[in-house]
């Protein structure tokens, strides 16, 4: 009776040990990114393995994020953070990462992946001084809208989580390399439709547009704030407005920031205003990193157009 | 026959002129095709030249880059390798404000000169410090060294620092949403929650934010004089805090934090009190915020109130007597633009020896946000004051102060 009871025993504590090995095996990464666009490209290459959350939701202005203590027990969950770097989120996510008591998703950690890394970084300062605003000491931030940019988001977010879960990484790098194919196709495509862009003028809120003007041949000639950061005047706006007519500047480009300024300067210089995403998924036609570069891409050929 | 022999020069002459005509367009196109060839031949000969030109031009520069990206490398080599390069972030908050109270004079008030440096320590800590120099002298405010790396989401603090009471009580008064000290906070916690001494704070593993704080301290409050800081006490002398704090989205816009808090000291002795006695100070802190996502530079509420509760033997006329005082503050402030911002606090400050006598002072406030380190702001406070204790805390009172930050100056998650 007593061997009887022990072998009934010894099979439910064998079977609880598979079920926990099991459950264990079947485990997701828990993946927290800073943007979107980065839990997007995360979700491209780490399919069913991960489980993606971004803390913002693409409608943010990523300078004034607010510093939510709702976000601190996601960060002490996950196995990795995904951040774009370059300072983007230095006003709120250090001072969430320390009450996250999650060591290995510090900076510089295995759990840390910095996307920035291998950027061609534009606008570096020459010099690091608040007498011109709100100066990015590493250069310009907005990398993601230059969508050859995403090619390097999406290695980094594969080399971050193969270095940490190397049992996937086969899986990591053929989803990567079908992701960078199906990026590749869509850039050929974006390059075309860009065409009538080339050259074209404008004037934009903030410094956000830099790479993605780069990328499709743009030109920015001036900017609504008086330096990164600051405010315009009155004065600053006058002079503008002025410019802008003399030169026949067609478009205004602004983003997460109020329509009080470039709809004002658009009365007085005639040009077209629109209104762009700096990061994916503020709407539902930008709910992924591919249809927010087209969502940019068919608004600013539009608003082109009208001017 | 005649005619024939005629007819033979003329012949002769047209054959021969005929011949010269055709040999002669032939060797004219010949070179006419040579001129234009030399001619070709001599733009390409200046277009090499050019060429060759912005060859050497391209190359000189490619040298110049080449020497300015080695200056640049070696510049950078020798930053790194700078005795400066580990040295902490370094910042400094100047705040000054000229000030009207009431029958009491006017005043240029320079408030405060506060440094702040902060580093990593090592792979487990981080410290930090806070120097502020004011009118009334030079003060170490905060000196302390935070964990990093604690397992099971602990995280122990030391040193001195401003104790995890509250919510107002942990923040540098420059970073209030308004101009003063709520009366009810100097008088009850005195003034900012400054503590030399140890705290550990847990993280709850609720899917919501919950943290728990226990903490040890020789005493709290920075102008709380009840004890000696400088000297040994018993254990029953020391000031022990727990606090629990939470947060809830309500939705992506819309958000709620609670924190309830308690500073027990177990005895406080008093001169002409052989008896002592406990001290508890109790906090209730609630906090409403409503932060547009799409547009958080612009617009905002903010509703937060605070309330306290005091509770210790005190010195009055008819004896030593236990009281217990209730007092606090709430306010609000609302952001126009970007810019521009107002709101209006509420203050019942209660006297510790007469809490039924109070000072309750309401307080209309705008500010003035340049860029975000420069800042200007008005504030209109009316004191209706009970207590008499102070001719500073009655009637009309006007501030205008100005806040600045240079370099880098924050103070972390406390300051949300």
């Amino acid at each position: 009776m007593r061997t009887k009871r022990r072998k009934i025993l010894s099979a439910l504590l064998f079977s609880f040990l598979l079920t926990g090995f099991g459950l264990a095996q079947a485990q997701t990464i828990r993946v927290i990114t800073t943007t979107p666009d980065l839990a997007d490209i995360t979700k491209q290459i780490g399919k069913e393995l991960v489980d993606v959350e971004s803390l913002t939701r693409g409608v943010e202005f990523m300078h004034a994020v607010p510093v939510k203590p709702s976000f601190v027990p996601k960060l002490n969950r996950a196995n990795i953070l995904a951040a774009m770097g370059l300072d983007l989120e230095i006003s709120w996510l250090p001072a969430l990462l320390e009450p996250a008591s999650n060591p290995k998703i510090m900076p510089g950690q295995a759990g840390h992946i910095d996307c920035s890394t291998g950027v061609s970084v534009i606008d570096v300062p020459k010099s690091l001084d608040r007498a011109e605003g709100d100066v990015h000491p590493k250069g310009n931030p907005h990398y993601n809208l230059d969508p050859h940019n995403g090619k390097v988001m999406a290695r980094n977010i594969a080399d971050g989580l193969a270095r940490n879960f190397p049992q996937h990484k086969a899986v990591f790098e053929k989803n990567l390399a079908a992701y960078v194919a199906e990026l590749d196709k869509a850039i050929v495509r974006w390059q075309q439709m860009a065409a009538p862009l080339k050259g074209a003028k404008f004037v934009a809120y903030h410094s956000d547009w830099a790479y993605f003007a780069q990328r499709f041949g743009l030109q920015q000639v001036g900017s609504i704030e008086v330096k990164p950061g600051i405010e315009p005047t009155p004065n600053h706006l006058v002079a503008l407005a002025q410019k802008m007519q003399q030169d026949k500047i067609p478009l205004i480009i602004y983003g997460p920031q109020s329509d009080r300024y470039p709809k004002q300067l658009a009365g007085q210089s005639g040009a077209a205003v629109v209104r762009l995403q700096s990061i994916s998924g503020g709407a539902a036609e930008t709910d992924s990193y591919v249809k927010f570069i087209e969502y940019n891409l068919k608004s600013l050929l539009s608003a082109l157009k009208k001017s | 026959m005649g005619l024939s022999v005629f007819q033979t020069p003329l012949v002769v002459v047209f054959v021969v002129f005929a011949f010269l005509l055709f040999r002669s367009e032939p060797g004219l196109a010949q070179s006419l095709e040579l001129e234009s060839l030399r001619a070709l031949v001599k733009g390409m000969e200046q277009q090499l030249q050019q060429a060759l030109q912005r060859i050497d031009q391209l190359e000189k520069e490619k040298g110049a880059a080449n020497s300015r990206v080695e200056r640049v490398e070696q510049s950078v080599k020798a930053v790194q390798s700078a005795p400066s390069t580990l040295n902490p972030a370094i910042g400094m908050a100047l705040d000054n404000v000229v000030e009207q109270r009431g029958k009491a004079g006017g005043d240029f008030d320079f408030r405060a000169a506060e440094i702040g440096i902060s580093a990593s320590i090592d792979p487990y800590a981080r410290g930090y410090a806070i120097f502020n120099g004011s009118r009334d002298g030079f003060d170490v405010e905060e000196a302390a060294i935070v964990t990093t790396s604690l397992p099971w989401n602990l995280q122990a603090r030391g040193g001195r620092f401003f104790a995890d009471f509250g919510r107002l009580p942990k923040l540098h008064p420059h970073e209030y949403a308004f101009v003063n000290t709520p009366l009810s906070l100097e008088r009850m916690v005195g003034g900012e929650s400054k503590a030399d001494g140890v705290e550990l704070s847990y993280l709850f593993t609720t899917p919501f934010f919950l943290r728990g704080t226990i903490g040890g301290y020789n005493k709290l409050g920075a102008e709380n004089e009840r004890l000696d800081n400088n000297k040994t006490r018993s254990w029953s002398r020391f000031t022990y805090l727990g606090r629990l704090n939470s947060y809830f989205d309500l939705s992506d816009n819309h958000s709620i934090e609670a924190g309830t808090s308690l500073a027990y000291t177990p005895s406080l002795r008093m001169a002409g009190d052989p008896r002592g006695g406990r001290r508890a100070l109790s906090g209730l802190d609630l906090t409403y915020r409503y932060q547009p996502l799409g547009s958080t530079l612009h617009q905002g509420v903010t509703v937060g109130a605070e309330l306290f509760g005091n509770s210790e033997r005190v010195e009055r006329v008819s004896g030593v007597r236990r009281m217990f005082a209730a007092g606090g503050y709430a306010y609000a402030e609302m952001k126009l633009n970007r810019e521009w911002s107002t709101g209006f606090l509420y203050d019942n400050a209660p006297s510790l020896i007469s809490p039924g006598k109070k000072t309750n002072s309401y307080s209309p406030f705008v500010t003035w946000t340049l860029s975000e380190f420069n800042r200007l702001r008005l504030q209109y406070g009316y004191f209706d004051d009970q207590v008499r204790e102070d001719k500073a805390e009655r009637g009309h009172q006007v501030f205008l102060q100005w806040t600045t930050t240079l370099g880098a100056h924050s103070h972390g998650f406390a300051n949300r």
